[in-house]
């Protein structure tokens, strides 16, 4: 089937060109053991977390299992670990998987073959974030399901406002694509230091930056426009609004990631 | 039309150019040997053109559109310091990623089609980190392969294969230009089995572009020596160093270069008392020829 005897260079579309990409992340993605026990991990914590509140004689983390989801009202000032340890979590372990995925691309020299193929570095960005934002978008169905067993393992209640609850899960799962968009960038940054990556990815994925704001400004609403605030603010107190600033943030920070990203991958060499 | 042109290509890490205002032409169906030492610039100049670099200043155009240009760069393959697979999975599976990146259609007729080209039909669901060297850097041609490359930049594919792998190597490179068309870039220390394949070459020294030539001007330009060996190797030396311009002892032999007229030689010498114990007419290969060009520079 010899046919390489032509010399007709057709410029592929944009569509063609991130259907290639995404295609070959998503074919990495299901193939990857690493994708799975993320899965898991992010069932099991919310699970585990759970099931010891209920055997906690002393102190109660939650005393409503959607606790486990987000809290009720927006706090970004932490006062115990029950405000905390909620479906944000998802984002600390999205943080490291998108670091191995993407560190993996630059240790096996894979990202060669990417960049030669490719000469847009947009492509690159947009394609590792939306395949990373939809990991994550799987990892917070299974911490749901984790949470959710864990519940009814130790027998907190289920009273909840339904819309709030839907709203704060949907408002957390179109944040995945902020958050991996953050991840993607940190990762083109640190490109050639996979350690300093995964730290990095962990050590913003925790809050901590806007936990510590928050100690100084206070329960400012304004911490909203950055992604951990707009993924505190999806709580169980949530109505539309939440959801239009989980959609604007999260989209806004997608959009400003991927610029600077494609920005750094065309100014910078690649690896 | 050029496969490739460069013109006044630099590059520099931390203040060092590692090319130095390069100019490159590479004629559409050459086999174009790059030559250069360690740290010459070759790996450097193949990344810039692949765009894994960002060069400092100047041109690379690839068949007379910008290196920049998606539907130009979508048909170059490349192999550079490795083949860029993932360990972990199957010869397959690697090939499966780059063919999805690619687009193609006919994923698995395509990777059938570029496994046996490279000879690796049968070792397709091994795992890319139970290959061997020689299996790695085929399976590097046959990523390179995949889809419909009209340029392949191949970055030293023959190192560290024994005999049997460099021939395989061989006529694989010399089967994909014949069958399909393509244009290769190709570097190598191993001088001596590049001349045997490549069409053109480019010698490249501290990131500049010292001489590029076709096969044939090298056949041109290469010298003819008469090498020989007498009883009085000392008398005889001397003696036709005052007949002849270039006369050198090189190898236990006294080479005259330029010259290959054994019996005119033969002649002179037994006239004077120096019978001829063995001769021969040789013509300087790429390798010598590298190496003079290089000492030359230096000097």
């Amino acid at each position: 089937m010899a046919q390489t005897h032509e010399l007709k260079f057709e410029n592929p579309s944009f569509a063609k060109r991130i259907k290639g990409m995404l295609g070959v992340d998503f074919y990495r993605l299901f193939h990857t053991p690493m994708y799975y026990i993320f899965l898991a991990i992010a069932a099991i914590i919310p699970a585990m977390i759970v099931s010891m509140t209920g055997a906690d004689g002393g102190q109660t983390m939650y005393t409503n299992v959607w606790n486990i989801v987000a809290a009720d009202s927006p706090r970004y000032i932490v006062h115990n670990i029950g405000e905390y340890a909620n479906m944000n979590m998802v984002f600390i372990f999205g943080g490291i998987m998108v670091s191995i995925f993407i560190g993996h691309d630059y240790r096996s020299g894979y990202v060669k073959q990417l960049f030669t193929t490719h000469a847009k570095k947009r492509d690159y960005m947009i394609s590792k974030s939306l395949v990373s934002a939809f990991s994550m978008a799987c990892m917070c169905v299974t911490y749901l399901i984790g949470g959710v067993v864990g519940g009814m393992i130790s027998g907190l209640s289920f009273e909840v406002n339904i819309s709030s609850l839907l709203i704060a899960i949907l408002g957390k799962v179109v944040m995945s694509l902020g958050w991996a968009s953050l991840y993607t960038f940190l990762n083109v940054i640190f490109r050639r230091y996979f350690g300093i990556s995964v730290a990095a990815s962990f050590f913003i994925g925790t809050g901590i930056p806007i936990i510590g704001a928050a100690a100084i400004i206070g329960n400012n609403s304004l911490l909203n426009v950055f992604l951990y605030g707009s993924s505190v603010y999806a709580c169980l107190s949530s109505n539309i609004v939440t959801m239009l600033v989980c959609a604007v943030v999260s989209v806004a920070w997608t959009v400003i990631y991927n610029l600077l990203g494609s920005l750094v991958l065309s100014r910078c060499d690649v690896y | 039309m050029n496969a490739i042109e460069i013109r006044g290509l630099s590059k520099s890490f931390r203040g060092l150019y590692a090319v130095d205002n390069l100019n490159m032409t590479v004629p559409v169906g050459a086999i174009y040997g790059f030559i250069g030492e360690n740290g010459s610039g070759k790996s450097t100049t193949e990344k810039l053109i692949c765009g894994h670099l960002v060069p400092d200043k100047g041109s690379i155009k690839l068949f007379d559109r910008p290196y920049t240009d998606a539907g130009v760069r979508v048909r170059v393959g490349a192999l550079i310091e490795n083949t860029g697979c993932f360990p972990n999975s199957s010869v397959w599976d690697n090939l499966m990623m780059q063919a999805i990146n690619l687009g193609l259609s006919d994923r698995a007729g395509e990777i059938d089609r570029v496994l046996r080209i490279v000879r690796m039909e049968d070792n397709a669901k091994l795992k890319f980190k139970k290959c061997s060297l020689g299996m790695k850097q085929r399976i590097g041609i046959a990523m390179a392969l995949l889809g419909d490359p009209a340029l392949l930049i191949l970055d030293e594919p023959i190192n560290g294969l024994d005999a049997d792998g460099m021939r395989m190597m061989r006529e694989i490179l010399v089967d994909i230009t014949q069958q399909y068309g393509c244009t290769v870039l190709i570097s190598s220390h191993i001088l001596g089995e590049l001349e045997k394949i490549a069409t053109h070459y480019g010698i490249i020294r501290q990131g500049k572009m010292i001489q590029e030539l076709s096969a044939k001007d090298l056949e041109g330009r290469a010298k003819v020596f008469t090498s020989l060996k007498t009883q009085n190797m000392q008398g005889a030396f001397g003696f036709l160093r005052q007949k002849f311009p270039d006369v050198r002892a090189e190898d236990g032999y006294i080479r005259i270069y330029d010259v290959d007229d054994t019996e005119g030689i033969v002649g002179l010498l037994m006239q004077n008392n120096f019978p001829v114990r063995e001769i021969k007419k040789n013509k300087i290969g790429l390798e010598e020829y590298y190496i003079e060009l290089m000492s030359k520079k230096e000097a």
